[in-house]
C-alpha cells in the first residue's frame, strides 16, 4: 500500500504505545535485558551513594535537593526489580550475570535483603534534615553490603 | 651402582636432617602477664575467624566462636582448620604456651609435623611473642566447644610436610619485625599490624619461583591463594589514584561497601574488612597511614 504520512504515523504511533505498555509494564523480554536492567538499577544506587557518601563524611555540604534527586533516579531505575530475576538470568546462562546461585536457593533470604534495603532507602527518604539524614544513612550503606555479601559474585 | 645408592641415601639422610623442625623451646619463652584487650585485638587483626569459622556441621555454635572444621579449599589440598576454643580434647585447652606459639610463629603441629602454610605463620612468625601469648590467653577465655579435628586432605602428606621443612630454610623468615625510628608511632603501628598479624603480605606479596614471599616487591601484588586470579597490589594507591589519602584507605577499611567503597566488600577481603573494621579507630587509620606510604 502507499506510504501515506498517516499511515506512517499511524505505524509510528502504534509503535510508541507499544513500546509505552512495554516499558509500563516493565517486562524485560529476553535475560540479557533483564541482567541489564538490574545492572543499571546497581549503577543507579552506586551513584546515589556517591551523591551521599561525601555528605556524611563531611566533605559535601548537605544538599537535600540533590540527594532527593539521587534517590529518585535509583529508585526509577530499579522500578521493574521484582522482574529481572527470571530463571534464564541465573549464573553460568547465556548471559553472564554477577549474581550468585542463591538469589535462587535462597529466595527468602534474598527478599529478606531486599526488603532490608527499601526499609533503609524509606529512612533515608523521610529524613528532613542534615541530623537525621546521617542517623538513617548508616543503615542504608549496610544493606548495600549485606545483600552483596550474600548474593554477589566476590570481586576477588 | 653402590656408589649411586650411598649418594641418593647420604642425601636422602641430608634432606631429612635439614627438614626436621626446628621448634622455639618452652625456657626461650618470655615471663608474660597475659593482656586479655590486647589478645582479644589481635585476634580480629590476625583474622583467625576467618578460617577457623565453625563449620556448618556444627549445630547450635556461635559462628563467632573459633571451633574450626569448615572445609579451606587450596590449591595443595582441602585443611579443616583446628578447634581453637579451650575444649581439652578437641580443641587447644591442653595445649602449652609453646605448643601455641611454635604452632602460630613456626609452623610446627603439637605432635611435631610441619604445617602447611595456609596457616600464615610466615607472617605471624614477625609479631612479638608477646602479642601472641595474649591472643592465646583470649582464646582461652571462651566458650569450650567440642569440635573434633579432621585431617587435611593432603596428597602425600609425609613427603609434603617434610619438604615444607626443606621449604623453610627459604620460605619462613622468623626475624621479629622492628620499627623505624624515621617513622612516626602510627606509621609503625601500622606496619606492626599488616606486617605481622594482618599478614597482609600473604595474598599482596608476590611470591618467588619456590613460593617464598618476594619482599623485594612487598605488597605489589601476587597470585589468588585460592589458586585463581590475581590479588591487587598495595603499592602506591594514591598515586595511582585508587584513593585520595590515608585517611581514605582507613576509611575504606572501616567501613568497606557500607560507606560506598567497591572491591572492599566481597570474598576473601570481604572477611578481611570485617576483621579490621573490629579494631580501634587509631589502629585502623595506623594502618592506612603504613599503606599509603608504599610507593608505586
Amino acid at each position: 500500500m502507499q506510504m501515506t504520512i498517516k499511515t506512517v504515523m499511524g505505524v509510528f504511533a502504534a509503535g510508541a504505545l507499544a513500546l509505552g505498555l512495554a516499558s509500563a509494564a516493565m517486562a524485560a523480554s529476553s535475560p540479557a535485558e533483564a541482567i541489564q536492567a538490574r545492572q543499571a538499577c546497581m549503577k543507579a544506587n552506586g551513584k546515589m551513594m556517591k551523591a551521599m557518601v561525601p555528605v556524611i563524611k563531611g566533605q559535601a555540604a548537605y544538599d537535600k535537593a540533590a540527594i532527593d534527586a539521587a534517590i529518585a533516579s535509583a529508585e526509577a531505575a530499579c522500578a521493574g526489580w521484582g522482574e529481572w530475576w527470571g530463571e534464564d538470568t541465573k549464573p553460568g546462562g547465556a548471559v553472564e550475570t554477577e549474581a550468585l546461585e542463591a538469589v535462587w536457593t535462597d529466595k527468602a533470604g534474598f527478599e529478606a535483603a531486599g526488603a532490608a534495603y527499601v526499609k533503609a532507602m524509606g529512612g533515608v527518604k523521610a529524613s528532613a534534615d542534615e541530623a537525621s539524614f546521617k542517623a538513617a544513612f548508616p543503615d542504608l550503606g549496610k544493606s548495600c553490603q549485606i545483600c552483596h555479601e550474600k548474593f554477589r559474585k566476590a570481586e576477588d | 651402582m653402590a656408589a649411586l645408592a650411598l649418594v641418593l641415601a647420604l642425601g636422602a639422610a641430608a634432606a631429612w636432617v635439614l627438614s626436621a623442625p626446628r621448634p622455639i623451646s618452652p625456657a626461650a619463652l618470655p615471663q608474660h602477664t597475659p593482656d586479655l584487650a590486647n589478645g582479644e585485638l589481635l585476634y580480629h587483626a590476625a583474622g583467625c575467624l576467618s578460617c577457623h569459622k565453625p563449620s556448618a556441621e556444627l549445630s547450635g555454635v556461635d559462628a563467632n566462636l573459633p571451633a574450626g572444621g569448615a572445609p579451606l579449599k587450596t590449591p595443595v589440598g582441602t585443611f579443616y582448620p583446628k578447634n581453637l576454643t579451650p575444649d581439652r580434647e578437641t580443641g587447644i585447652g591442653a595445649w602449652t604456651d609453646a605448643d601455641f606459639v611454635n604452632a602460630v610463629q613456626r609452623g610446627i603441629s603439637r605432635s611435631g609435623e610441619h604445617l602447611i602454610p595456609a596457616l600464615p605463620y610466615t607472617s605471624y612468625a614477625h609479631m612479638k611473642v608477646e602479642d601472641v601469648l595474649d591472643i592465646r590467653a583470649y582464646l582461652a577465655s571462651l566458650p569450650a566447644v567440642i569440635s573434633p579435628d579432621r585431617a587435611a586432605e593432603l596428597p602425600a602428606s609425609l613427603l609434603m610436610r617434610r619438604g615444607i621443612g626443606l621449604w623453610k630454610w627459604v620460605g619462613l623468615d622468623t626475624s621479629p619485625w622492628t620499627p623505624d625510628p624515621t617513622q612516626t608511632a602510627s606509621w609503625n603501628r601500622g606496619a606492626y599490624l599488616v606486617n605481622g598479624p594482618g599478614h597482609c603480605a600473604e595474598c599482596h606479596t608476590p611470591r618467588t619461583a619456590l613460593m617464598a614471599l618476594d619482599t623485594s616487591r612487598a605488597f605489589a601484588g601476587g597470585p589468588h591463594p585460592e589458586g585463581t586470579g590475581k590479588v591487587p597490589s598495595l603499592r602506591g594507591l594514591i598515586e595511582r589514584g585508587r584513593y585520595t589519602d590515608a585517611k581514605d584507605i582507613a576509611s575504606a577499611l572501616q567501613y568497606g561497601e557500607m560507606m560506598g567503597y567497591e572491591k572492599i566488600s566481597s570474598g576473601g577481603m570481604g572477611q578481611v574488612q570485617r576483621n579490621i573494621s573490629q579494631l580501634p579507630e587509631a589502629d585502623i587509620q595506623a594502618i592506612g597511614e603504613y599503606l599509603a606510604s608504599l610507593t608505586p
